[in-house]
């Protein structure tokens, strides 16, 4: 599904050259659960806003459900994740201005799905999580753990093939925490969503089939 | 999905009070000034368009040319043209000529003061003013008829019908009956000729028919066939001229000395109202410079300009707050074109609310702007495809120029920096301050104006004219010669409060004679009598006042002013002689006043000539009485008068009011000016609020880690007031060389007129400054205020 080669990002400060990622080469089969560990500042956001499409590499070839993704477009990328891949954040990014309910819908909205059917698939999904009863609240009405099921729950909506968790429960209490691990879990299994996760925490990485580790940009110990 | 945006940008406007409030008080201010100048503009380009003939008609204007390459453009002319030119040019269909005057009128052993125009018969048929009684045809079949308007038909006749009743107007010395024909409907205010009552020209013309060509005194139209071009008939004009006035032409020359050039053109009837070189007068009305209309609509565009840039520096300082939305919004899917549509829809519905506020707004300002702008407007003029239009038009300019660039800046937005936290303001932000300095500076140049504007009406009011005008009373009293004026006088000396009584001829005369054997000198001259300059305490620096026991000071004694003396060149003016060659009188000086302002200080003092010659009649008595007197002295005035002249309208005027009347148009000036100047500010003001605001949020870390270091609040106050205040010093030093030209272009206007000093400039930095501080401060201060604990821990 996804095929890194030769990947390296830089930032250029002073003339010098300092490297995020560094000769990524890494390879992630469909219904994997990978998850990346590392130290602060080893480059495991920044691989996976690359995997994302959000940031672009300065090197190397990546290769996206067999099409070639440093050769696309901006606009053909967007159609890309837009179809395939859901992210879900540490600090959940749920739009304040918005209800529960809304913040749910806008991927669709962006992606010109008709109202009827709109309709069906939030409350598919707010019955799914059991998030019917909040449908109406804003984000700063919710505890911690439920604004991370309604950003699981958007990520979700357009059925990406690939979720993209950057410390999923890095804000959230252990109880909370084991619930959305769960979640990913049965995701994964149940559905076959691909799942990339970034975290800190053993226990957590335990939950996924592979584990990779990142240290100054290097992949340590691959498996 | 727009119904999403909508609620969306309902949501974000009710969350930001503060944005929003500053954004839609400014916008709609600015909307509404915009509104105002669309109706102020249709109005101007509307009139007399509803004239069904309005392509066919126009005016004979004149031109007479000195031998000195002096020109004096004219839009009258005499009797003559009119018939004579249709005679000879068969491109002229027909002619109309009208010429303002006023009649006394009794009715029920009532007297009136009646405005009229004498028209020719065919009026009706040439202009479009619709008849609600009468036939055009039958108007003015004797020229013993009058027309009336409804509202003139209500003031004589009340709610009978006016049609077949008499009203009898004044005719040298006895009233004669004159039978209303018509009644017209009143007059579109957007009409350059306006009337109460219409008298017909054939009736004048029996009592004086005046057959000069070299006289200029009324309006002449002609309607040319269709398909004609103008130029060519007016081309054919001075041929005519020269064929059927040789005679008096010759005539003038040998009896006065006519040496200037005349010429006839024609004028289109559209170009009349915004003509400043040949203006409506002589019963056409509502002249106007279109200098007013350049003025507030520029001023009306800045102030939206002003409320725009208030938009997009406040939308794209508070981007920082909505960053994170735009990189979510970016990272489920949303593309940057439906980002830009996201934010230009808010805009648009700001702009929208703004929109139906600024309505609201021209409702309520309407009669204020209507006595300001000199007109009648009504907001039922809003119903007018052209000017719907136009609205529309003034709501999506507004919208897109608010709102394109802030939806260009967020939606450029990269979400892997907003949703890490990384953004930031790179750069300086040269082009927000770059329109706070152009706000400021617009302001400034507005207070600028306004302090000048100021000193020179002050200047003007409190100018030593040289004369006194206090406690002076002056009325009408027709045409009487100097016995009645003795006895008039007398009687009312005999209350102990009034102090003088005097006279002069009604109006301002200009004449020309000759002094030294033969030299031509133009000169205002005046028919007064002895008790004139002691009335008015004018001083006589040579010579001495006429003397009513002396016959030769009546019969050919004269006093002239200082500015007279310097241009006959004279060395000893006492015994001088003027020589009135026309009509063969000279006169000799027996005294010489110094220079007053009898006239509005716009001119200069020309010279003056007095004489108390018999041959002349009165028409101005002043009556000068003891100070704080008047409320007992009116009614004794009005009881005398009434005595003496029972036929002649009483009207009170104080010659103090009749002298600062000279100055409305200054007076105009000034709160218009006034009035931008406040505008701006406030919208400026507002602006530089919400940016403090943001300011002052995006700063509450700093501010936090500052305090904790131990700033204490004065310093902070200052580290957040800086940044502002050198803007606005920086428009002050922009605005004031522009505003000292500007400014100094306007006063060259005036003959008499203010220098502007450095205080001007040193008073307009303090306000500026000062009103920032005011509008800063309270920002500046709440953030200092604030506890550090709460700043640092939310990060």
């Amino acid at each position: 599904m996804i095929k890194l080669e030769h990947i390296s990002k830089w930032v250029t400060t002073a003339g010098l050259r300092t490297f995020l990622l560094k000769d990524i080469n890494l390879t992630i089969n469909e219904g994997e659960f990978l998850s990346i560990m590392g130290p602060s500042g080893s480059g495991k956001s920044t691989l996976l806003n690359v995997i994302g499409m959000l940031d672009d590499a300065n090197e190397g070839e990546y290769n996206f459900l067999g099409q070639p993704i440093h050769t696309l477009k901006e606009k053909q990328r967007s159609q890309l994740y837009k179809q395939y891949i859901g992210f879900v954040f540490q600090a959940y990014h749920l739009i304040d201005e918005l209800t529960v309910y809304e913040n749910i819908e806008t991927p669709l909205l962006y992606q010109d799905t008709k109202s009827a059917e709109r309709k069906a698939m939030v409350a598919d999904i707010l019955d799914r999580f059991n998030i019917v009863g909040k449908k109406d609240l804003f984000p700063s009405q919710l505890s911690g753990g439920q604004q991370q099921l309604v950003g699981i729950a958007r990520a979700l909506i357009s059925s990406p093939k690939l979720i993209l968790a950057d410390e999923p429960t890095g804000n959230l209490n252990s109880k909370q925490g084991e619930e959305i691990m769960d979640l990913f879990r049965k995701l994964n299994e149940e559905d076959g969503v691909t799942i990339i996760q970034v975290t800190h925490s053993e226990k957590n990485a335990g939950y996924g089939n592979r584990i990779i580790h990142l240290l100054d940009g290097r992949i340590e110990q691959p498996r | 999905m727009i119904k999403n945006y909508f609620r969306v940008a309902l949501r974000n406007l009710w969350r930001n009070k503060i944005f929003s409030g500053i954004n839609i008080a400014g916008l709609s201010v600015g909307l509404a000034c915009c509104m105002l100048i669309l109706l102020y503009l249709k109005d101007e380009v509307s009139f007399d368009r509803f004239h069904k003939n309005q392509a066919q008609i126009y005016r004979i204007i004149s031109q007479i040319s000195s031998p000195d390459g002096k020109v004096n453009k004219n839009g009258i002319t005499g009797m003559m043209p009119g018939p004579e030119f249709k005679a000879s040019i068969p491109e002229i269909e027909s002619f109309v000529r009208l010429q303002g005057n006023g009649y006394t009128i009794k009715h029920n052993s009532e007297i009136y003061d009646q405005p009229v125009l004498v028209v020719d018969d065919n009026f009706f048929s040439v202009f479009s003013f619709p008849l609600v009684e009468g036939s055009a045809a039958n108007a003015f079949s004797d020229m013993h008829n009058v027309v009336l308007t409804e509202a003139t038909a209500k003031k004589y006749f009340g709610n009978k019908k006016a049609v077949g009743q008499v009203l009898n107007l004044k005719n040298g010395d006895k009233f004669e009956p004159f039978v209303v024909s018509a009644v017209a409907k009143n007059i579109p205010q957007n009409s350059s000729i306006q009337f109460e009552m219409l008298v017909p020209m054939k009736f004048v013309q029996s009592q004086n028919n005046d057959t000069e060509w070299i006289n200029f005194f009324l309006n002449t139209f002609v309607v040319l066939k269709p398909g004609t071009d103008w130029q060519k008939v007016a081309a054919k004009f001075d041929k005519v001229f020269e064929v059927k006035a040789a005679d008096q032409i010759k005539q003038a020359a040998e009896k006065y000395n006519f040496k200037e050039k005349i010429s006839f053109g024609l004028q289109p009837l559209l170009d009349i109202h915004l003509s400043t070189e040949y203006t409506a007068q002589n019963g056409l009305d509502k002249a106007s410079n279109p200098v007013y209309s350049y003025i507030l609509s520029g001023i009306a565009i800045f102030i939206l300009l002003i409320a725009c840039i208030n938009f997009i520096n406040l939308t794209v300082s508070r981007s920082l707050k909505r960053a994170k939305e735009i990189g979510i919004r970016k990272v489920v899917g949303g593309q940057r074109k439906q980002l830009v549509m996201q934010f230009l829809g808010e805009s648009m519905i700001l702009s929208l609310i703004s929109f139906v506020l600024a309505l609201v707004l021209v409702f309520l300002i309407l009669p204020v702007f209507n006595s300001l702008a000199n007109k009648s407007l009504a907001f039922s003029y809003l119903a007018d495809a052209p000017l719907i239009i136009g609205y529309i038009a003034l709501f999506l300019i507004t919208g897109l120029l608010a709102g394109f660039y802030p939806a260009m800046v967020l939606s450029g937005f990269n979400p892997v920096q907003t949703l890490y936290g990384r953004q930031r303001f790179t750069g300086k932000n040269y082009l927000s301050k770059g329109m706070v300095v152009f706000q400021f500076s617009l302001a400034c140049l507005l207070i600028i104006a306004t302090i000048v504007i100021y000193s020179q009406f002050n200047y003007l009011m409190k100018f030593d004219l040289g004369y006194n005008v206090k406690n002076v009373g002056r009325v009408n009293v027709g045409n009487i010669d100097k016995e009645k004026l003795a006895l008039f006088g007398n009687e009312l000396m005999k209350n102990p409060a009034i102090e003088k009584v005097t006279a002069n001829q009604g109006g301002r005369w200009g004449t020309i004679a000759q002094v030294n054997n033969g030299t031509d000198i133009s000169f205002d001259f005046k028919i007064i009598d002895h008790n004139y300059f002691p009335l008015f305490e004018i001083p006589i620096v040579q010579g001495r006042n006429f003397s009513p026991d002396l016959a030769s000071d009546t019969a050919e004694g004269a006093i002239v002013n200082q500015s007279f003396v310097e241009k006959a060149g004279w060395k000893n003016p006492i015994g001088e002689k003027v020589d009135f060659f026309y009509n063969k009188k000279k006169y000799t000086v027996i005294g010489v006043i110094r220079d007053y302002h009898y006239q509005s200080l716009a001119e200069k003092i020309q010279p003056q000539l007095f004489i108390t010659n018999p041959a002349y009649k009165y028409g101005d008595v002043f009556i000068k009485f003891k100070p704080a007197s008047i409320a007992s002295v009116q009614p004794y005035i009005a009881a005398t008068f009434k005595n003496f002249f029972p036929v002649q309208p009483y009207q009170f005027n104080s010659k103090e009011l009749d002298t600062a009347s000279q100055y409305e148009s200054e007076l105009k000036w000034k709160q218009m000016i006034t009035f931008s100047a406040i505008l701006t500010i406030f919208i400026s003001c507002i602006g530089l609020f919400g940016l403090a605001t943001f300011a002052a949020e995006k700063r509450t870390k700093e501010i936090g880690i500052r305090k904790v270091l131990g700033a204490s609040i004065p310093v902070i106050v200052r580290t957040l007031s800086t940044d502002f205040l050198k803007l606005v010093l920086l428009s002050t030093l922009i605005a004031s060389p522009v505003a000292w030209w500007v400014m100094n272009k306007w006063l060259d206007n005036y003959p008499y007129r203010i220098q502007i000093t450095w205080w001007v400039f040193g008073l307009t930095i303090l306000l500026a400054t000062g009103i920032a501080l005011l509008t800063i401060s309270y920002q500046a201060i709440r953030a200092a205020m604030a506890n550090p604990v709460n700043s640092l821990k939310t990060e």
